[in-house]
């Protein structure tokens, strides 16, 4: 799949997406990671949560990724190399989902950065300038979704946020590593039946 | 190496951008998905329907709070409301404008009681994608938008309880489609009853002479 079709279903898709406020949005968001902040103690640990909740997001929404754009008639083909992934995700997939689009940066043959520019879940958001807040990755939302979501197309991956606006970089970015390529199939325990 | 952080302050409040949709808005799904995460999060460690309704208000208080400044922000009018229907008025049209793209669907005051209004959605967007299971039968997951009008009228200084309820749609009532053709008819609205602290009511009474 091209770049330039990539971006082009992303904006189609995201043309035919019913929406919603992005304030409201990012509010909730801040919401959530407040509760998280009052209920567990380290910082590590709120990182996790979020993954988690990223990484529940990621499996259901892949689905609906892949079944808005069969209805929209787009074709997208499985891919070929894995910086094909990386352009569908950060073109199509986050395009459709929330309205921006990332870049990508090739590393390797199995690992690229995405770097957002504008994000949306940062939305009036300031850290405290306490050095306890140093390890929060408030954004880590994303890598639980793209961990989730690259799951589901048998792609083990890990994701981490390597650079955050909101700690002070100037743009945000996050690296996926490709671990394995995963095979369809209930697993040898099966075999026998 | 990081540069020393801009000044949040300093960063004008229009938001990302002011005219395209690309910036001010995001996709239905993914508000969704949020919202479904914050529910599930709640669920995982209350007891009871009424703890988890109370826990969705509270996490939607806050953002009324800051939903009322930024509106009041940006609308620019330099008087605030004082009068109970007006601030009535502000949130069903505006509030509701501002979060979800239209006026609320209608603003009732209850025939029994002076102290109580109820604002109508037919479609909101918190209820819209969830479905709630029959073993926690009265949730209202709502509860998250009565937490939001409840903070923007306590922010303005009218104390309220407000609590949203699932009301079963009449015969031929909202039958103007809704915008999201493509998921099955609700067969409930969405009202939240605001029910105002008795100093509130003296208080505009007072007002009114």
């Amino acid at each position: 799949m091209s770049k330039s079709t990539a971006a082009a279903n992303g904006h189609s898709l995201w043309q035919k997406m019913p929406k919603a406020n992005a304030e409201l949005f990012a509010l909730t968001y801040g919401t959530l990671v407040t509760e998280l902040v009052r209920d567990y103690e380290s910082t590590e640990d709120i990182n996790e949560q979020l993954e988690k909740m990223g990484y529940s997001i990621g499996v259901r929404c892949v689905d609906e990724f892949l079944a808005k754009a069969d209805q929209a008639g787009m074709v997208i083909p499985p891919c070929r190399a894995f910086a094909e992934t990386a352009e569908v995700l950060a073109k199509t997939g986050f395009r459709m989902f929330l309205g921006v689009s990332a870049e990508v940066q090739m590393i390797s043959d199995s690992s690229f950065s995405l770097l957002i520019y504008e994000n949306p879940l940062s939305l009036f958001v300031e850290l405290p300038s306490d050095p306890k807040w140093k390890d929060i990755k408030y954004s880590n939302l994303y890598c639980g979704i793209l961990r989730g979501s690259l799951e589901q197309v048998n792609l083990r991956v890990e994701c981490t946020m390597v650079k955050d606006v909101l700690q002070g970089d100037d743009v945000n970015e996050i690296r996926v590593d490709l671990k394995e390529v995963l095979v369809d199939g209930a697993g040898e325990e099966y075999d026998e039946e | 190496m990081s540069r020393a952080p801009s000044n949040i302050l300093d960063r004008p409040l229009g938001g990302r951008g002011r005219n395209s949709s690309t910036e001010t808005a995001v996709s239905q799904s993914a508000f969704a998905y949020l919202y479904s995460e914050l529910v599930q999060y709640h669920q995982s460690r209350v007891a009871s329907i009424s703890e988890l309704e109370r826990r969705l208000e509270s996490s939607g208080y806050g953002i009324g709070l800051k939903v009322l400044e930024l509106l009041s922000y940006r609308s620019r009018e330099s008087k605030r409301e004082t009068r109970l229907m007006n601030i009535l008025q502000f949130v069903s049209a505006n509030v509701w404008k501002s979060l979800f793209g239209k006026p609320a669907d209608s603003l009732e005051r209850s025939i029994d009681h002076a102290d109580e209004f109820m604002i109508v959605d037919y479609e909101p967007l918190t209820s819209t994608y969830v479905s709630v299971p029959s073993d926690l039968g009265q949730l209202s997951v709502d509860s998250f938008l009565s937490g939001i009008v409840a903070g923007v009228l306590d922010g303005a200084g009218f104390s309220a309880r407000v609590t949203a309820h699932s009301v079963t749609l009449e015969e031929g009532e909202a039958g103007y489609g809704s915008s999201n053709s493509s998921l099955p008819p609700r067969k409930d609205k969405a009202v939240f009853l605001v029910k105002f602290s008795p100093e509130v009511l003296k208080r505009d009474t007072g007002l009114e002479r």
